[in-house]
């Protein structure tokens, strides 16, 4: 089953008043369970590919179907629906709130929910016993290394299981140990709850564990590749 | 959560947070001082005139008020007692005469206004009997007569020395008499103690011809309260023969500086809340923009502007109550001594008798100005953050972001 669909997609920056086309024709279909990568170097559209599927910017051209609903067609508050509902985020930096401890990081899209604050408590130690962060619950990010912070950001967009997550460079900032660690514990989720995973890798070693690459150059899709 | 949030939001930079705070809380305790000083002041002002001569209300014949002439006398003095006796809600009441009469010494005149009392009424009603600094009260006496201390300096008098006092009689002759000063009195007013001299009723009445006729009853309700209520009642019950002034009507000039204090209070607010507004709109802004980044997270983990403005609004909120009641706290910390033992303005006791001020002046809170300012600053607050709320909502989340 698809779960994202794009259809001829464009984007077009302006960069200091001068026009860059960030994407071009971009044709993609993603199913449903899918463990996939999109690679590419430096400045290929990575990024702004997973901002579009992830309705945080909008097309210049083409379409961005998630389970079948346009994005272009919504509003800015449904958008912020769809997303708190259907997509998690693991950013490159973590970006977890700094004033919240852990397991407050990961309470606060139930909260946004208006889940229970007992059943949000429940599930955000839950998940953080399968991730194997529990003992992390009452620490603030500044009192945790990377690798566990991002640990952290996937218990977050993990937590109240949306069709997809989206991972942009989610490794960039970690040794390779915990790298590793990170991409079989996201491979682990996609397996037992069948989250789709989409994330962007420039790493090798990353890319290795993707069950499928998109290679993205220039803002086309140059080719890709399936296990 | 959102209000834990919003509340740690707050600390994530201390010295900004402390800084709006204090400045918050010298706001919050220069209303405490004004809005008690001012009440103070203006409600000292207030009871000084009642409590000298006007009472709550006076009563005389209908048109008195507009030519004070010793012929506009009570028609039925009998029949004002009893309704007076007969009405709940006053408290006491006096008989007065009152005509304009010149005193004379062997060395100097002044007009002034002769007030006939019965010194045992009269002290119920008036506060005259404490003001006198030498000297004693009228004991009822005839040729009896006590005077402002400084009209007897004016008159180069004594205690004990003799004065004439002359004015026009019931029947149009002028009637005068001798008497001796018993008392010197001096009051909040240089200019009340100037202008008025007593005298007893009996001793006025031979003098002006009158009989057992009076001028006016001076009367005491039991609240200030109640005298809105009373002028009404009295007036429905005495009829079209009198008229009944309260204490607002006789005094026009004080009522005018209590409205006037009122807008300068609202000038005050006015002036500290903007101060307060722009210290509060500078740290959020402030706020707002170092949080941009984690403001492009939220809208992407599905935050909606709503929340996310309400969380902002949230955070200046908290600034706003907590200046407001540490600030009420030290302001009321000071305000207590004062309002236990009053502020002493003797260095500035003539300009103040000049107004009806007594020297030592203590200030009242009340409950409206309390709640006055623990509403008012917090909204401020409120007001504060919505322009910086504003720039939050508007951010676009893929910009946000990877905003550097």
């Amino acid at each position: 089953m698809e779960i994202i669909r794009t259809m001829n997609l464009d984007k077009i920056y302006q960069d200091n008043g001068v026009p860059v086309q960030a994407l071009k024709d971009i044709d993609l279909l993603i199913r449903t369970g899918e463990f996939l990568a999109i690679a590419g170097p430096s400045g290929s559209g990575k990024t702004t590919l997973l901002n579009l599927i992830g309705a945080l910017d909008a097309p210049s051209g083409g379409k961005v179907l998630l389970e079948g609903e346009e994005l272009a067609a919504k509003k800015r508050s449904e958008l912020a629906s769809l997303r708190l509902r259907k997509i998690g985020f693991i950013f490159q930096a973590y970006n977890l709130i700094p004033v919240l401890t852990a397991i407050e990081n990961i309470e606060f899209k139930m909260m946004l929910l208006n889940m229970p604050e007992k059943e949000r408590r429940a599930r955000s130690l839950s998940i953080m016993d399968e991730l194997g962060i529990v003992e992390l619950a009452d620490k603030r990010p500044n009192e945790m290394s990377g690798g566990q912070q991002q640990r952290v950001a996937v218990a977050r967009a993990i937590v109240n299981t949306p069709p997809i997550v989206l991972a942009d460079e989610p490794t960039a900032n970690l040794d390779s140990i915990t790298a590793h660690h990170l991409i079989d514990l996201m491979e682990k989720m996609n397996r037992e709850k069948g989250i789709t995973f989409v994330f962007s890798s420039h790493d090798h070693q990353v890319l290795e564990h993707a069950r499928r690459v998109v290679y993205l150059r220039d803002g086309q899709i140059e080719r890709e590749t399936m296990k | 959560m959102l209000a834990k949030l919003a509340w740690r939001n707050i600390w994530r930079n201390k010295r900004r947070s402390l800084i709006v705070l204090a400045a918050i809380v010298v706001g919050m305790v220069v209303l405490v001082f004004s809005e008690s000083f001012i009440a103070g002041s203006l409600k000292g002002m207030l009871d000084n005139q009642i409590g000298s001569h006007t009472s709550h209300i006076q009563i005389h014949r209908k048109g008195f008020s507009d030519n004070k002439i010793i012929q506009s006398t009570i028609p039925n003095a009998s029949f004002v007692e009893g309704v007076l006796q007969g009405t709940p809600g006053v408290l006491r009441h006096s008989k007065r005469v009152v005509t304009y009469a010149l005193i004379s010494s062997a060395s100097n005149s002044s007009g002034v206004s002769l007030v006939g009392v019965d010194p045992a009424q009269e002290q119920q009603v008036s506060k005259i009997q404490a003001s006198v600094v030498q000297g004693s009260y009228l004991s009822g006496k005839d040729h009896e007569i006590i005077l402002g201390k400084n009209l007897a300096e004016r008159l180069g008098v004594a205690l004990g020395d003799k004065v004439v006092a002359m004015a026009s009689m019931l029947d149009g002759h002028v009637g005068s008499d001798v008497f001796r000063i018993v008392g010197l009195f001096e009051t909040f007013s240089s200019d009340f103690d100037r202008l008025y001299v007593f005298i007893p009723t009996g001793n006025a009445q031979r003098m002006l011809g009158l009989g057992d006729q009076i001028s006016e009853f001076a009367v005491l309700a039991q609240t200030m309260e109640l005298v809105p209520q009373l002028d009404v009642m009295l007036e429905r019950e005495l009829g079209g023969s009198y008229e009944v002034l309260s204490y607002r009507e006789l005094l026009p000039a004080i009522m005018a500086i209590l409205d006037v204090a009122d807008e300068a209070m609202g000038i005050y607010y006015l002036i500290i809340g903007a101060a307060t507004i722009f210290g509060i709109v500078n740290a959020m802004l402030m706020s707002v923009f170092e949080r941009i980044r984690e403001f492009g997270v939220l809208m992407a983990m599905g935050m909606k502007n709503g929340k996310l403005f309400s969380m902002i609004v949230l955070e200046a909120s908290y600034l706003g109550v907590l200046g407001m009641l540490i600030g009420m706290g030290v302001g009321l910390a000071i305000y207590l001594p004062f309002w236990k033992y009053g502020l002493d303005l003797s260095a500035f006791s003539e300009g103040l008798t000049m107004v009806g001020m007594s020297a030592v002046v203590y200030p009242i809170l009340t409950v409206g100005a309390v709640i006055r300012m623990a509403v008012i600053i917090p909204l401020v607050a409120v007001v504060a953050a919505l322009y910086p709320a504003t720039k939050a909502i508007r951010l676009q989340p893929v910009r946000a972001i990877y905003y550097v």
